[in-house]
């Protein structure tokens, strides 16, 4: 697709314009009485200051060989951009953990002679990482609404809106691992159970039939293989258990989220639509403003203030006069 | 997916070259062009977190330092004087301009020249000037549409700016393809001929511009008149994307449900776009009785997923269920916008009766008799739950086709109507046969000039139709056929300039000076679907539906009325 760039002629003219405009200011002449109708030293003044209505402090990153004026770039942003970026730098954080949960998974299913409780400890710490910066995010995610229609507020309701999609993203992908994991993990320990469940019971019956004989040994035997099965399975249990409950952890994380992100494809999803919303929203949030304002003076609290406040004075006087007095 | 991504493609490299956050600022125009392309999320992931319209920009006075503002916006003169207002005092820490077509060299000077702060960083055209509602079709939203019916003289100003929009817009079609078209143009429209010839002078002026590599085939402009063929956008549709816009109304994609009866929040205004809507993409083109059937499916394969959703016992199935969540959720969405508007759209044809008043339209417009046909409209005329609009439309259709037949039965139609209906008056129908008559109309509306067609109606009429309510076929139809094979006349369509083609271009663009209709653009994607060789795309200046047609039609009488007073 074809596009022009005008901005080598748009930047030729600015220049053109500015050596224009530079002559005119330094000299005090008639050029500054035109504009501003003040002495010339205003003039100057004010062309060499930075914008005065300015509430941030500018940075100004242009070289000093330019003009003097207007030298402002990006300014420092508000406080709740760190906020924002806070939970950003969060959501990068937990999406490397996630790599690494990712290997650590793979590690822990494949057969090994050791004992496993390894890899299982890291698997729950770095479950329990992502899962504490997912609520860390979502908690400090709630700090980022503002009232008051103003243009600050669409533009933190927005980022709001980008960073709840972005963690129910994570959260929707570390439970997919973990439930392939917890699948391939039922899969494994069913293996092995099963078998030496087998063998447990024809040990048993064994056990049962030949009672004198080889009982000592057998038993003996059994109850080491009984007891290493057992604790096993409990193992097994509280790893289960544990997944499981990081797993309603998310499902609770991604509840509260899902009222926050937009659902694609739907009218919400227009940005006609939104503009239109934030056009009457304003326009409500100005009248309910001047309702409240108008509320608000009339309101007895004012009135009952200002007596009380007066009445303190009153008898403050009187104190006064009754110590001159007496 | 040409036009929507070349128009998405346009916005993306927007705003992938700029990092941080950033504002995109809009006016009343690029705000649709942008809307149908790409969505509030799609605009969040690539860091925009604040849009907003020029205008309304203006009066706030926040210092925004830390965003960085980026501009699009069409070149008119009212934009460059906001952009010189917000230059001056300049809220945000960067400005870059986009503008959706060429900027005048004047227009960059004032710009320059109130830039004293230096924050723009760039100044960019970008020619996406038209709105992509389909792949193959766009329009250009035109707010007053009706001057293409007027004379010249009349309102020559207001003219000018329609003939310039409509330059524009074609302009950029072809710079967003990057192509350099031949040009042809109807012969018996007047401002099909100007927009043609003003077209032609803009390349001359930039060819600069438009020096593209010549392939072996150029493509093809062609310029037509809405009023070479009325009847399309009078007659009523069965199919689904044509349907909702005549009964209910397409505006941007988006339909507006408030103006027919209440409905809960989230379902007031809906999205119709093939682009996000698997149901839609699949059945826009199709007629009522199939729809109907499709959407029982779709309602009860919904209904599987919502009673399995129901059955949570174990945790696995609550995990599944949290896991599926989304999906759910936007299924449910999609299902009942579309069993709302199925719903809504049988309700009015049943209230209008709209199953009769078809057939005999589709009579009018398709069949011979003209004994039948008059007997048949005075029948609908007498009959009380027919509606107004309805009750004209089944009368221009007939004087469309009979004007000539015979005028005593013409007359006692025009009679009836008036008597009947209090709030249009008969004078429009004769407005409507002045502009459109069958003098001023090239091309076989009827199929009854040229032999050919006459045999192949002969054919059609013995083999029996389809379906009676969608036997209609534009007159645009025809006219890509013969381009197809090569045989659109060029006493009908001269070419502009010296150019000569030979041969068939592979692309041809069709602008209609008046507007299309979805029946149109129904046809253009399945001629493109049909893999003849050659590639359609169709526009115009507005989409019309009977009663935008209608309005079109009654401004325009009334300022042809006030200037004959004048005069």
């Amino acid at each position: 697709m074809a596009t022009r760039n005008r901005s080598l002629l748009f930047r030729k003219y600015r220049d053109a314009w500015k050596s224009v405009r530079i002559p005119a200011s330094s000299s005090a002449s008639s050029a500054a009485t035109k504009s501003s109708g003040g002495g010339p030293v205003i003039e100057m003044v004010s062309a060499s200051l930075p914008h005065p209505n300015r509430s941030y402090t500018p940075l100004s990153t242009e070289d000093p060989g330019n003009s003097s004026k207007g030298a402002v770039t990006v300014g420092l942003p508000p406080a709740w951009v760190d906020v924002s970026e806070e939970i950003a730098a969060n959501v990068q954080r937990a999406r490397t953990k996630m790599a690494e949960l990712a290997k650590a998974h793979a590690k822990a299913l494949m057969p090994s002679f050791g004992d496993g409780k390894e890899d299982q400890r890291i698997i729950e710490s770095l479950t329990h990482e992502i899962t504490n910066l997912l609520r860390k995010s979502e908690k400090r995610l709630q700090k980022l609404s503002a009232s008051g229609p103003s243009e600050d507020s669409n533009v933190r309701k927005n980022v709001q809106r980008q960073l709840a999609t972005d963690l129910q993203n994570l959260s929707m992908e570390l439970r997919k691992k973990q439930s392939t994991y917890l699948k391939r993990l039922r899969q494994q320990t069913e293996g092995q159970d099963g078998v030496d469940l087998e063998m447990n019971i024809n040990g048993n019956r064994s056990y049962a039939e030949n009672d004198d004989l080889d009982d000592m040994i057998f038993s003996e035997h059994q109850m080491a293989k009984l007891k290493q099965n057992e604790a096993l399975t409990v193992e097994r249990e509280r790893e289960i258990q544990q997944v499981v409950e990081s797993v309603n952890e998310l499902a609770q994380i991604m509840k509260d989220l899902s009222v926050l992100v937009i659902d694609q494809g739907t009218i919400v999803d227009r940005i006609d639509y939104n503009i239109q919303n934030v056009a009457t929203t304003v326009e409500e949030g100005l009248k309910q403003l001047q309702k409240a304002e108008r509320t608000q003076k009339q309101g007895g609290m004012v009135m009952c203030a200002t007596v009380l406040v007066i009445m303190c004075f009153v008898m403050l006087v009187l104190l006064i006069l009754k110590e001159i007095i007496f | 997916m040409v036009l929507v991504s070349a128009v998405r493609d346009y916005v993306y490299r927007m705003l992938q070259d700029i990092s941080g956050m950033k504002v995109l600022i809009l006016d009343s125009q690029t705000v649709s062009i942008v809307s149908v392309v790409y969505s509030q999320s799609e605009l969040l992931q690539k860091e925009v977190f604040l849009v907003e319209l020029i205008d309304s920009i203006s009066k706030s006075k926040e210092s925004m330092s830390h965003l960085k503002a980026v501009y699009f916006l069409r070149p008119t003169s009212e934009n460059i004087q906001y952009m010189r207002r917000q230059l001056s005092n300049p809220r945000f820490g960067e400005y870059h301009l986009f503008f959706s077509n060429m900027l005048k060299d004047t227009q960059i000077h004032l710009l320059a020249d109130s830039d004293e702060q230096e924050v723009v960083q760039q100044v960019q055209e970008f020619y996406a000037d038209f709105i992509a509602v389909d792949p193959y079709h766009f329009t250009l939203n035109m707010p007053s549409n009706h001057y293409y019916i007027l004379p010249a003289v009349v309102d020559p100003s207001n003219l000018q700016h329609f003939c310039d929009r409509a330059v524009d817009g074609i302009g950029a079609v072809f710079l967003a393809l990057k192509r350099r078209p031949i040009i042809r143009y109807s012969r018996a429209s007047d401002i099909a001929k100007r927009i043609a010839h003003e077209t032609a002078l803009m390349y001359q002026q930039e060819s600069g511009l438009f020096d593209f590599r010549r392939m072996e085939m150029s493509p093809l402009l062609l310029i037509v008149d809405r009023r070479d063929d009325p009847v399309t956008p009078l007659l009523n549709q069965w199919t689904y994307q044509a349907m909702v816009h005549e009964l209910i109304g397409i505006q941007d994609n988006k339909v507006d449900l408030r103006s027919i009866g209440k409905f809960p929040k989230d379902q007031q205004e809906v999205v119709l776009s093939s682009e996000q809507d698997a149901f839609f993409k699949a059945n826009m083109y199709e007629n009522f009785g199939d729809i109907g059937m499709n959407i029982k499916r779709m309602v009860d394969d919904f209904q599987q997923v919502a009673k399995s959703n129901q059955n949570i016992q174990t945790i696995e199935d609550m995990a599944k269920f949290v896991d599926n969540y989304p999906e759910y959720r936007k299924m449910h969405g999609n299902v009942s916008k579309h069993v709302t508007l199925v719903t809504e759209m049988s309700k009015i044809v049943e209230e209008r009766k709209l199953m009769l008043v078809s057939e005999t339209e589709q009579d009018l417009a398709c069949n011979g008799g003209q004994v039948a046909a008059f007997e048949a409209v005075t029948n609908l005329l007498n009959n009380e739950s027919v509606s107004d609009i309805d009750r004209l439309r089944l009368v221009m259709l007939y004087a469309l086709r009979y004007e000539k037949e015979s005028p005593v039965q013409l007359m006692q139609l025009f009679n009836k109507l008036a008597s009947r209906s209090a709030k249009y008056k008969p004078g429009l129908v004769q407005f409507l046969l002045k502009q459109a008559g069958a003098d001023k109309r090239i091309g076989d509306l009827y199929g009854n000039r040229d032999f050919l067609n006459i045999a192949r109606n002969m054919a059609r009429g013995l083999k029996g139709v389809e379906n009676v309510y969608t036997q209609h076929q534009p007159l645009l139809f025809q006219t890509m056929e013969s381009i197809i094979k090569g045989r659109l006349r060029d006493v009908d369509y001269p070419y502009v300039g010296n150019h000569f083609q030979q041969g068939r271009p592979q692309e041809v663009v069709i602008f209609i000076v008046g507007g299309t209709t979805y029946e149109e653009s129904r046809s253009v994607a399945q001629l493109n679907a049909s893999n003849s060789g050659i590639r359609f795309i169709l526009g115009g200046t507005a989409v019309l539906n009977s009663k935008r047609f209608l309005k079109d039609l009654e401004e325009a009488q009334g300022i042809a009325r006030s200037n004959a007073n004048v005069v």
